[in-house]
């Protein structure tokens, strides 16, 4: 294995132990982790911004090409800086201005056709009974369901009219639909989040192995030894509360 | 069983998560496997890769970064090992900025491993800032939302992607994300005037927020969180990262499933003694205040 | 003139702006077209001249911090230093992350720590789900038995034991799912279309900022 193999994998550890320990309480190991990921994630982001957009979007299209317009918008990008000088942060706006206006007019035509036409097509096509289906069959039932969930959570969410009578009635019926919605929301969340925890304990115990020096485990007894440190060193330090 | 009740509703959070941590760990490193049904979004994403003839245009678009590699990578892994079995030519890039290392390694890893050359049978792209406007800017004009490859190549001269100037030309895209941009963008911004066929990789999170995108075929397959994962391994014969890590996910929202069950048992029998005003506990300080 | 500059120019181009990108989509004229080819592009580029904007911002409070020695100034410390070895790093290896120093920063510093942060909230999730996920009333008792069925039905052991639970879950997920999504979906995006109208026709300012 090579070593910066094996380097990266005590960095990574250390790393991972360090920000579990917030688990016990907030902590200057993960503190130090929290702001480790700022700083990295600026410089990262600072790198990419540099290559990706300055020198491939910019430099190389102005220099190889000819496309000196391009420097119109480099002026445009440069606008948007101003705001950190107050006396000129008013030129951030023009550059504002056509970010905001171009992608609320692009989006428009796209979300009506996208979002609301396609989404009623869908929602009403089924019930017709294409394809040759039975106008009774399953695929009806779930259609006439969908279509019961959409028009009563849009009541729900209807406030210009006040919910009474039938009004009511209908809104009510959205609530639910809406809850099943967020316990499926929920459900999958706690799938996501297990998840997450599954990759980072897999990595853990890839690094506990023999292979790697028993890292994670090593890693886990120091780090456990320094919060005890810090929590003795607290106790002694700060007057115990009333 | 009030003094007992009253114990556990109150009991110190870091017992939880011992039992999660346990429950994590434990199948990790003794797993069972428990086979994985597969589902019929995730089965039409796998049947369209089957359908497209080999040298057809495949574009992945990894808008994801570290925070969902968990759920995302594997999936990654199972879609680019079925598209290169299936002498696809592919497409990768990013519109997360985050992401980029991470997709970079990913594309070029699996196309190494099946004698893959760079600039011929594949691609990576990288990152481009801007989320709708690189897929607008795409669909237009494929070599201005890209003028280079993440390598620096020039992107008009690889032959990997001959014939291919806009989105038009792309066969099928999937967007494998963790959140805006991703799934909905390509669909909104690209597909729905480019015409490409879409499919979508996401995490669990957004996955039953694209479902009314699933029903009317707007995108034509989902394959969601890591359970999504594990079924796309099981279709391409891979115990990838997904697989294993199906039994530790049944653990964890069984132990879920069970403190919810118990926290609610309390709920309900406390009545009777007076329990839902017990200090400390949650309903106990709402109602008292 | 200044007021003109300040305001009133800003607001003629966001309709201008607006407007063009609208009616583009009706228009695929080829001169529309290569219009929408040229703006994309550079809008990409004013896009990454903004990140730089959101960069600076949080340099500022770091370096506000250091300057006048507050609680904690050491961390902020912590993130200068490594944002300007992660940027020396990156630009000797050129931007590029295969077998370079700035891979390895990438692999083993930035993967661990973003996925760990993120992998905390699988134990916050499981806490909060004793402490408060109780059915207090009908509505809760509703989303209570969906979120159980979809944890118990989306994963193989649920399944194993009860076969019939992974199909109850996919219905659940695509029709009543769906149904509440889709309603939200379009209510959002109609909330979304008069917002971007409000802006193209100047009623909505706020993004311009400022006072005048």
């Amino acid at each position: 294995m090579a070593t910066s193999v094996l380097i990266g994998a005590w960095v990574a550890a250390g790393l991972t132990l360090c920000m579990f320990s917030f688990l016990y309480k907030d902590n200057p190991f993960f503190r130090f982790g929290e702001h480790l990921y700022v700083g990295i994630s600026m410089g990262y982001t600072i790198v990419r911004i540099y290559y990706d957009v300055m020198v491939k979007s910019l430099y190389a299209p102005v220099t190889q090409e000819g496309k000196w317009w391009f420097l119109i918008a480099a002026v445009l990008g440069l606008l948007v800086l101003t705001r950190f000088i107050p006396k000129i942060s008013w030129l951030s706006r023009i550059s504002f201005a056509v970010i905001v206006g171009f992608g609320s007019g692009v989006a428009i035509p796209r979300i009506i056709s996208s979002n609301i036409l396609q989404q009623v097509q869908g929602t009403l096509r089924p019930l017709l009974g294409n394809n040759g289906q039975s106008l009774f069959g399953m695929a009806q039932l779930n259609a006439l369901l969908i279509l019961t969930g959409v028009v009563t959570v849009l009541v729900y969410f209807f406030f210009s009219i006040e919910h009474k009578g039938p009004i009511r009635g209908m809104a009510r019926i959205g609530i639910y639909f809406l809850m099943i919605n967020f316990g499926a929301g929920f459900g999958y969340t706690v799938m996501a989040r297990m998840s997450l925890l599954i990759g980072r304990f897999d990595d853990l115990i890839l690094f506990g192995s023999r292979e790697y020096g028993y890292a994670s485990l090593v890693l886990l007894g120091m780090i456990s030894f320094g919060l005890f440190m810090w929590e003795r060193g607290r106790t002694r330090t700060e007057p115990p509360p009333d | 069983m009030r003094e007992l009740a009253g114990k556990l509703l109150r009991m110190d959070r870091r017992v939880i998560f011992i039992l999660i941590a346990l429950a994590t760990l434990i199948p990790l490193l003794r797993p069972i496997g428990f086979p994985i049904r597969i589902s019929p979004e995730v089965k039409r994403v796998y049947d369209y890769i089957e359908s497209l003839p080999p040298g057809s245009v495949f574009l992945l678009s990894l808008d994801f970064d570290p925070a969902s590699k968990p759920e995302l990578y594997p999936m990654a892994v199972a879609l680019l090992n079925h598209a290169f079995k299936r002498d696809l030519r592919v497409i990768g890039m990013t519109l997360w900025v985050t992401g980029t290392g991470m997709a970079e390694k990913v594309v070029s890893g699996i196309a190494n491993e099946y004698g893959k050359r760079r600039g011929v049978d594949y691609t990576f792209l990288g990152y481009s800032p801007g989320g709708t406007n690189v897929i607008i800017n795409m669909g237009q004009d494929l070599a201005a939302a890209f003028p280079t490859d993440h390598y620096g190549e020039r992107t008009a001269d690889l032959p990997v992607m001959r014939g291919v100037t806009s989105l038009r030309q792309v066969n099928y895209v999937v967007s494998l994300a963790a959140g805006t941009p991703g799934v909905e963008s390509w669909y909104v911004y690209g597909k729905e005037k480019y015409g490409f066929e879409l499919g979508g990789g996401v995490t669990a999170v957004i996955a039953p927020g694209l479902y009314p995108f699933l029903d009317t075929g707007q995108i034509n397959g989902l394959i969601g969180g890591l359970r999504g994962a594990a079924e796309y391994e099981t279709l391409v014969g891979l115990k990838g990262k997904a697989v294993a890590g199906m039994d530790a996910q049944s653990a964890t929202h069984f132990v879920i499933i069970g403190l919810i069950v118990l926290c609610n048992l309390f709920y309900f029998l406390t009545p009777r003694i007076g329990l839902r005003t017990l200090p400390g506990t949650r309903s106990g300080s709402s109602e008292s205040r | 003139m200044t007021l003109f500059l300040r305001r009133t120019f800003p607001l003629i181009l966001t309709f201008l702006f607006g407007v063009a990108g609208a009616l583009q989509y009706y228009i695929p004229h080829p001169v529309s077209e290569a219009a929408l080819t040229e703006v994309s592009v550079w809008l990409r580029i004013i896009l990454g001249f903004a990140m730089i904007l959101g960069i600076a911002s949080l340099c500022h409070v770091h370096y506000a911090k250091i300057r006048i020695r507050s609680a904690g100034w050491g961390y902020s410390l912590v993130v200068y230093l490594s944002m300007l070895a992660t940027v020396a790093v990156g630009v000797w290896s050129r931007g590029q992350e295969e077998g370079t120093g700035f891979g390895w920063i990438y692999t083993y510093t930035l993967l661990a720590l973003q996925g760990t942060m993120f992998a905390m909230l699988g134990f916050f999730v499981a806490s909060a789900a004793f402490r408060a996920f109780r059915a207090r009333s009908k509505e809760a008792a509703v989303l209570l038995t969906a979120a159980i069925l979809m944890m118990f039905g989306r994963v193989p052991l649920g399944e194993y034991l009860a076969p019939v639970a992974g199909p109850i879950a996919g219905w659940l997920l695509n029709v009543l799912n769906t149904a509440a999504r889709r309603g939200i979906l379009i209510g959002i995006s109609l909330g979304g279309i008069a917002t971007s109208i409000k802006i193209i026709f100047g009623i909505e300012r706020s993004y311009l900022g400022g006072r005048d």
